[in-house]
Formats: C-alpha cells, structure tokens, sequence
C-alpha cells in the first residue's frame, strides 16, 4: 500500500497517551543539583554591585555565578544569525550580565544548589544594587531625535532599517484613481508552549565531556553554540533532546541560560537541572508581531491595485543574539503578499526598546504580512465598494506568473491562489452567506464573514548563519532482520515529521511501515542537520530520507533482481516484497533481500553489490540563491505556500464580545506526505492565530514592567472559544523537492488575524467601521463599534434594529469581478 | 518538616516521606517517579498536572502532598497495566490524533476521564467545558473533541467510529 498520502497516526501517539514519554524535567541523575536564575527587576538599570555573600552562606547552596564568572570564563553568545551580514547592529551578550540590564528578565545571576527550593529561596538572598536608567518602551517615541537610548552606543535605537523598492511607487499612485492611507497594528504575543525550556547538564571531567539534554529544536546548532560560549571543543558535547512539549519557535538557541547551566555543572562537578518557570517563560524566552504599519495605497475603480507604500515599524525588545527580530525583516521582505502590485516601497523600521527580545514563533514575520494585506485589501473593497473577494482576485499574482519575482528580490516559487480562493467559497457557500446573514440579523444576532489570504515562505536559507539554511541530512539504515531505522537532523517538537519520514521510506524501500523506527534529536546517533524551524521539517529531511532509501533500493533491487532472474528496472516492491512488475507471483520477500546482502554477502546474488544496508544523504534545495553578483539575484527561501480562509464570527455590539461560529482554510502546501498529521498542525496554527488575535496581549507598563507574565493575564485559548475546523487541500507542488512538499508547519495562521478583523466589520453592514488594531478584546470592538459612523449619516454606533440594516451586498459581484 | 503519608495512588499503597511544603505534582514525579504528570505552570491554569484525588479531578500542582493522606490517586499511569491494554480513552485519543507533543495529554485524559464517569453521552459543548481547565497549544482542541466523543461511544458499548475528518473520507464515500 502506498504510504505517502495516507492519513497514518502519530507514531510517537501511543507513548505519548500513555504519558511514557521522556521530557527534559524527566531527566534524573545521580547527585543532581539544581539552578535558579536571579533576573533583571528593571527595564533598564546598571549593576552598581552584586554581593553573593548571604546566598553563599544559605545551608544547600553550592555555587553562585555572576556576571564577573561569565565575563571571564565564558565568551558572549553568537548570534543566531550574523547582523552584520545583512548591515544590521548587533551587541555582545553574555551569558550573565555584568554591568547593565536592559529589560525585565534579562539574567543577573545564577544559583545552583542541592534542590529548588533552596536555589530559588537563595536567589533573594543575592544583594544587587541597581541605578535606574531612562526607560524606552514606546517604539515611535523611540525613533524621534533625542530620544533615551536602549544601546548608547549605536546613537539610536534602530537595529536596522531597509527599503525594499519596486517601480514608482510616487507616479503609480498618481496615476490612481483613488488614493487612501491607513495604519493598523499587531500586538505583541508569545508562543506559550505548554511545557516551558528547561535543561540538564553532566561533565565528565576524566572524558571530558559535556552531556546537555534540552527541550530544543536545533540540537546541532546548539552544540555549536555552546562550543563556542563555554570555548570548548564542539566533539567534546553531545546534545540530547528529549521529548519536546512544544515548540513553536521559542525553543531555538543560543539562550543566555544554556550555557550558564552547563558552565555550572563543569565548575561544581555536579549533574546540574534547570527548569523554567512560567514567569520566566514569559519575560524571557521571546516575545514577537508587535508591529505598527502605516500604508498608501492607490486603486482604480475596478479594484486593481496601483502603487502601495507601507512603513512597517517593529518594536523588537532589546537586541541580543537571539534571531527573533527577523521576523519583521521577513514581514517587510515578503510584502506584499501573494499580491501582483509592481510599484511597491516597503520601509522597514526595527526599532529596539527596553522589553523582552523577540524570539522565533510561528509565523516569524509572514504572519504580519498576510495581516497588513488583508486589511488593505478589505480597505480597497470598502473604498471602491467591490466585494472583497473582488479585490483579492483582481490583485493576485497569476498561476502562469511563476517564479515571480517580489519588490524584495524573493522569487516565489509556484502558486496557485485564484485555485484556492475558488475552492474556499465553494466550500463554504459564499454566495449563500448573505442569506445567513439576514435570517441571523432577523433574530437580533449579528454575524459576519472575514477573509483571510495567507501567503507563507517557508525554509529559510540565510548566508553566515549557521542554524538557518536549506539542507539537511538523513540516514536510512536496514537491519539483518529487515527493520528500517531512520536517523535525521531535523527535530520534532510534536508535530509529527518522524510519521512522514516512515511513510516516505516505506514507499521508497517497499517495506511494511510498521518495520520503521526513526530517531531524532541526538547529536551523537543523528547526522548532522539543522533541527526545526521555518517549517523545514518534511520538505528537508523527508527529501534527505527519500535520496538515501532510495539508496537501498537500488542495491536491494540489483539483489532481488538477480534472485528473480530479472532486471533490476522491472521490479517492484510494496509491503514488504519485491516482484516483477506485471506477475506479482514471481516475487521475494523483503527480507529474504536483505539477508543475501548481510549473509550471503559473497553470494551470486549479493556479490556485486557493495557490502552494508545504510546510506546518510543531504538533500539541498535547489532554488536557494545567495550570490547575487554572480546570480543576479538574491533569494533566501524556496518554497512559498500559501491558503485562503473565512470566519464566520457573532459580535454582541452590547459587550463587543465576539465568538467564532465557523472556521475554514483551504491550505496549499504543495504535495501533503501525511493530511491527518497536516490537519492537525493547521488546527494549532489557526488556533493560535485566534488566540493572538483575540486574547492574548504582552502588556508592558511605561516603567518597562511587564504586566502579563501568568497564564491569567495571558490567556490563550481553551476548547470553550475554538470552533471545529473545516479544511480542504489544493496540492500545487514544489518544483523544487522530490515529493513536491513544500512545508505546512506555519500554515493556517497567517489568514486568521486580517480575516477575523474583517469578519467583526461585516457583521455590521451600517456603519462604516474600521477595525485596525489586535488584539479584538472586548471593549476595543465595543469601543470601535460605538465610535463608527453610519453609512447613512444618522448617528454612530450599530442599529437597534439590526433586520433593517440590509444586511447585503451583491455576492455574485465575485463572478463579476472574475 | 517532613511529614509520614499513607495513600494509595493507582491502585497500590504508598507510605511517603515528604516535606509538608511539598506538592502533590512533585511528590507524585520525583517521589514516587511517576512522570507522566506533567507541570506547565505551577498556578492551576494549565491543567498538564491533572490527576485524580478520591475519584475527582484536581491539579496537582495546587494540592499539597500532605493533604493527599489517606486518599487515593489516580494517574495517566494508573489507566493501564501495559501497552496492550490501555484505557478506551486513550486509544481513543491515539486513533484519532488527539495529541501532538502529548505534554498536556495526560492531564487532558484524566479530565475527559472525570466528564465521561459522569456523563456517558456528553454533547460537544459539554466536552468543551469539562476540559476548559486543560490547556492544549497543539491541536486547536478539535482532533481531542472527536477523540472525546469516539471515547464516550466505546464506553457506552458502541463501535469506535473517527469522523471524516480523521478518516479523511467524505459521508458519500462511506456509503459508497
């Protein structure tokens, strides 16, 4: 039975269910200490003098570690990716701060001791003396002359900024026939997985080796990372990463605590534990989409786009060496969208403030994209009053457009999204909607329908960066009784890639699925590769395992084909056996194979082949281009899914509450390995759009304090707010990747955060509203709502009467537009 | 102070030596090695600590381990004796994808545990609310609803029948 395509179960689900699965706070050792880490209080302050004395003196404590240890005996952090490469500013960033804090969490010391409760308890022992320094945390105040500096050394507060410029923008929008500006934000959000980070560490002096489990997405890299902070050799460190509680991003080095961890059990000889508190998880680990764009934008009558100008400005916490504040690089580089608009000038903004450092999580920038997008074109369909889907297809690069090249210089490698807006209305009945709509308002309900565009450019390749690029590594290996073993550099936080893997070689090798075992995340079983991020997963190692099962293949099949007296083209193999295509009776077991090659090894039917079942390929993608002086071009990811949602939401225009009734995706990740394991992602991701969009916010105060580090205050969703998901597939494969995949790990929430705020304002045809800020709390909609004009000039604020609205537009303006 | 309790956790009597600060989470991971009772916040907002106390669920990260004298304590591990055998909920949960990174799944199994004793034909609004005390970041919740729901119906003595969504097969194709 073929396997690629099949909707298989997790293979990791029944370990998991039963809860046998090892996660990094699983981890016990002998004689293990544990380590608590003193945080920043302050937004922005120097470090006068820590004194250490009282906590060294607490019973149970056994080190302490400072700022002054980790300047000497540690070197700064490198950065995930190299700033300087791209003209950006960069800092040195140590391990423990030394002299100067520059947000809420940023680590002033470490404790290690015989257990937590010592080592947390010592941590208020540890004297700090702190002088405040001025605070930045609004990131337009942050951009004006004079302003307080997060990094005086810079002489701003701008990490970078870019134009990306494509045509006259200034001509396009004079030849328009109308011209309209806008601004609208995303807030500031994180990942929230519900197991925090967390790592143990053994030295063994004698070997000298340093052993790191960590609940990470890039065990190789961070190897690399550590080599470099602790100055050690990188053979010298096996990383291990146990189950993961997922991910989302936030679990990619290099942290400040990793190292401090492992520097802690080289200089006690201890097994030393630390495990991340919630608070921790939210003032430390990475925040990300806190966003303002402010845009022009000129259109003819019929929809069609002409010039679009956008100022993005991001507010990216302080500068580290994390590579979060990426992500706006990648919003302003993406723009604008799966749209054709030749006269584009993206202006981007990273501005740094005294607040928690973005960090990777998913979406990582294309989320904001699809969002401004969405609002502009909803902004365009009011203005011209054409439907909005009117808008979107007027403006769609064509599927015979492909490659096409985006302002940035980023070639989008194929697409198809007329196809997938066509499969979304038929599915949820657009035309009808209207009908809805009406009986709803009838009964004194107020429902609406948003769209969403979501375009998604997925596994990044950056020059000078170790972590980010667009190759990986796997091995396939066939034991003597046949069982298939496959080891890959990519990593699963829980997202399923080892069941694709499975499938993929079972189809290759012809051998029964269940024969499989694949193994991940260890630096010293696994070959070489990047781990997980950019949803890289399946469209790298899946491409890896397919090059080296079909290694096996081919040997196994120049065996079978000597013992059935065939040639080695004519055969077939399929569930464990190898036959003659076309007489499915002259066949040989799997097995039978595999055995000549390691028994019979100087057989006649083996002798020929070279000794061994295993093969370790790396597959590298092939439309990467990072040599623009010789390529003409500079491309830095390959594969561009992309999808068309709708929501279905009811507003109470009394609380401005609003409840999401339906919730459709058509998603386009090219050839999809696995559509259950699929279908599950694009479930996560649309859910944690919605929750970005509705619920959850980081607030900071104007003292740089954050206000929301529980899951109290930041409240993501549960099963009581989330609608079921209906999901369709449109397969428009990569031309680039053996299979065609193209990578769905992100896919699902792009679209959700334009769409929703569209779907509010559709809800109320009578007023002309504008709904541009995230997060759609209650009182902003109800604020929003109370504050809109009447179309008809008779006041602000919905109708009482919500029947009398005529809530409809002409839904077959879709066909006209076409 | 240390404190002396007896209890009974998955079936089996314990005497435990533990500090009267203690929580019943980490007595129950680091005492007694049952890690399959995961913590994800340690406030009783996440619900991965969920574990069952005198036959109702509690988080365990909110409960002293004192407090736990004398009661009997349910667990993930408690649902089995062996992989061949485990509880309709969870094979449930495995055949129709109801976890992905599986952190919160425990916790979330003991709660559809806690709805499906008391409710054997729950409607969807009444899984949603018996396990809104249980976060999950993966799934959207959608793919624990059916699993819930195709629970529920091979405890009652019926067919465990996925949806389409699992199946990926269409109400025609069934028929068909």
């Amino acid at each position: 039975m073929k396997q690629v395509g099949r909707r298989v179960t997790g293979l990791t689900n029944t370990q998991l269910a039963a809860g046998k699965g090892t996660y990094v706070n699983d981890v016990v050792l002998p004689d293990m200490a544990f380590l608590a880490f003193l945080r920043s209080p302050y937004a922005h302050a120097r470090i006068r003098s820590v004194d250490i004395s009282a906590a060294m003196a607490r019973p149970g404590v056994i080190k302490v570690l400072t700022g002054e240890d980790a300047y000497r005996d540690l070197r700064p952090i490198p950065e995930a990716w190299n700033t300087r490469e791209i003209g950006a500013k960069g800092v040195l960033w140590y391990p423990i701060v030394k002299d100067r804090v520059r947000y809420v969490g940023e680590v002033v010391a470490a404790v290690v001791a015989e257990d937590r409760w010592t080592a947390a308890a010592a941590l208020d022992d540890i004297e700090v003396d702190y002088e405040e320094l001025p605070v930045v945390t609004d990131p337009i105040k942050a951009m004006e002359p004079g302003a307080d500096l997060v990094e005086p050394a810079w002489g701003d507060n701008l990490l970078i900024t870019r134009d990306w410029i494509a045509g006259d923008v200034d001509a396009a929008l004079a030849g328009a026939d109308r011209v309209v500006t806008g601004t609208v934000r995303s807030n500031r959000i994180t990942g929230v997985s519900i197991e925090g980070r967390g790592c143990v560490a053994q030295w063994d002096a004698f070997a000298r080796k340093l052993t790191f489990w960590e609940s990470t997405q890039n065990p190789h890299p961070l190897r690399s990372f550590l080599a470099e902070t602790l100055n050690m050799s990188e053979n010298s460190i096996h990383v291990i990463q146990p189950h993961v509680g997922g991910g989302f991003g936030l679990k990619q080095p290099p942290f400040q605590e990793e190292p401090v961890v492992a520097h802690a059990a080289m200089v006690t000889g201890r097994p030393v534990k630390w495990i991340e508190e919630r608070a921790e998880n939210f003032m430390a680990t990475g925040h990300s989409r806190d966003t303002r764009f402010e845009y022009t934008v000129g259109f003819n009558a019929d929809g069609r786009v002409h010039g679009l100008r956008i100022k993005v400005i991001a507010d990216v916490g302080a500068p580290t060496a994390l590579l979060g504040w990426g992500q706006s690089f990648v919003t302003g580089y993406s723009l604008p969208g799966g749209y054709d608009i030749p006269d584009t000038n993206v202006q981007l903004y990273v501005v740094v403030t005294n607040k928690c450092p973005w960090n990777a999580y998913r979406g990582f920038g294309k989320d904001a994209q699809s969002f401004v997008m969405d609002r502009i074109m909803d902004h365009v369909a009011r203005e011209t009053g054409l439907d909005r889907t009117a808008i979107r297809y007027a403006n769609f690069i064509r599927p015979d457009d492909f490659p096409h090249s985006q302002p940035s210089g980023a070639i989008l490698d194929s697409g198809n999204y007329q196809g997938a807006l066509d499969k979304l209305l038929k599915r949820i009945d657009y035309a009808g909607f209207r009908a809805l709509q009406a009986q709803a308002a009838a009964e004194g309900r107020r429902i609406g329908l948003g769209l969403g565009q979501e375009l998604t450019p997925e596994g990044c390749a950056m020059p000078g960066a170790l972590m980010i690029s667009a190759y990986d590594g796997a091995t396939v290996r066939v034991a003597p009784s046949g069982e298939v073993t496959i080891l890959t550099g990519v990593t699963s936080p829980g997202c399923g890639n080892e069941t694709a893997f499975a499938q993929i070689a079972a189809d290759v090798l012809g051998c029964k699925l269940e024969t499989i075992r694949v193994i991940q995340g260890d630096t010293e079983l696994c070959p070489y590769g990047l781990g997980n991020y950019s949803s890289r997963g399946t469209m790298y190692g899946g491409s890896a395992t397919q090059l080296a099962a079909q290694d096996l293949r081919n040997k196994l099949a120049e065996v079978a084909a000597s013992m059935l007296e065939a040639a080695p083209a004519d055969l077939e193999a399929a569930d464990g056996t190898f036959f003659v295509k076309g007489s499915p009776d002259r066949s040989v077991a799997f097995n039978a194979v595999v055995n000549q090659v390691y028994r019979h090894t100087f057989g006649k039917h083996a002798e020929g082949v070279e000794p061994g079942l295993e093969s370790t390929r790396y597959f590298r993608m092939g439309n990467i281009y990072h040599q623009p002086e010789t390529q003409g071009r500079f491309s830095n990811y390959p594969a561009w899914p992309f999808g068309s949602s709708a929501v279905v939401v009811e507003v109470d225009p009394q609380t401005g509450m609003v409840k999401v009734l339906e919730y459709t995706l058509v998603e386009d990740a090219g050839t999809v390995i696995n559509p259950l394991l699929v279908d599950a992602n694009l479930h996560g991701a649309i859910t944690q759009g919605i929750g970005s969009a509705m619920y959850e916010n980081i607030s900071y105060d104007e003292n740089g304090q954050l206000q929301t580090a529980t899951l109290m205050d930041y409240t993501i969703p549960t099963a009581i707010e989330m609608p079921m998901f209906s999901i369709e597939h449109q397969e428009t494969p990569s031309p680039f990747t053996p299979l065609g995949m193209k990578g769905a790990g992100e896919s699902g929430l792009g679209s959700t955060l334009g769409a929703l705020c569209g779907a509010i304002e559709d809800a109320f045809p009578e007023l002309d509203l504008r709904i541009t800020d995230l997060p759609l709390t209650p009182n902003r909609v109800w604020q929003s709502l109370r504050t809109a004009p009447r179309k008809d000039g008779s006041g602000f604020g919905p109708s009482p009467s919500p029947a009398a609205t005529g809530a409809a537009r002409p839904a077959d303006a879709v066909e006209a537009a076409r | 102070m240390q404190t002396t309790i007896k209890l009974t956790v998955n079936g089996r009597a314990r005497t435990v030596e533990v500090d009267s600060r203690m929580i019943l989470a980490d007595m129950l991971r680091d005492q007694l090695r049952l890690t399959g009772t995961h913590i994800g916040c340690g406030t009783g907002n996440c619900g991965a600590c969920t574990v069952m106390l005198d036959g109702r669920t509690v988080k365990s990260c909110c409960v002293l381990a004192a407090d736990a004298d004398g009661a009997d304590v349910l667990t993930v591990e408690g649902l089995y004796t062996s992989p061949d055998d485990l509880h309709p909920i969870q094979q449930a949960f495995i055949a129709n994808q109801g976890l992905q990174c599986g952190y919160c799944t425990p916790g979330m199994i003991l709660s559809a545990k806690q709805l499906l004793d008391a409710n054997p034909d729950p409607t969807e609004d009444d899984i949603r609310h018996g396990i809104s005390g249980n976060l999950c970041r993966c799934t959207g919740y959608h793919f624990i609803l059916e699993s819930i729901q195709d629970a529920a119906r091979v405890l009652r003595g019926e067919p465990s029948a996925p949806s389409a969504s699992i199946t990926g097969l269409r109400a025609d194709d069934v028929a068909g």
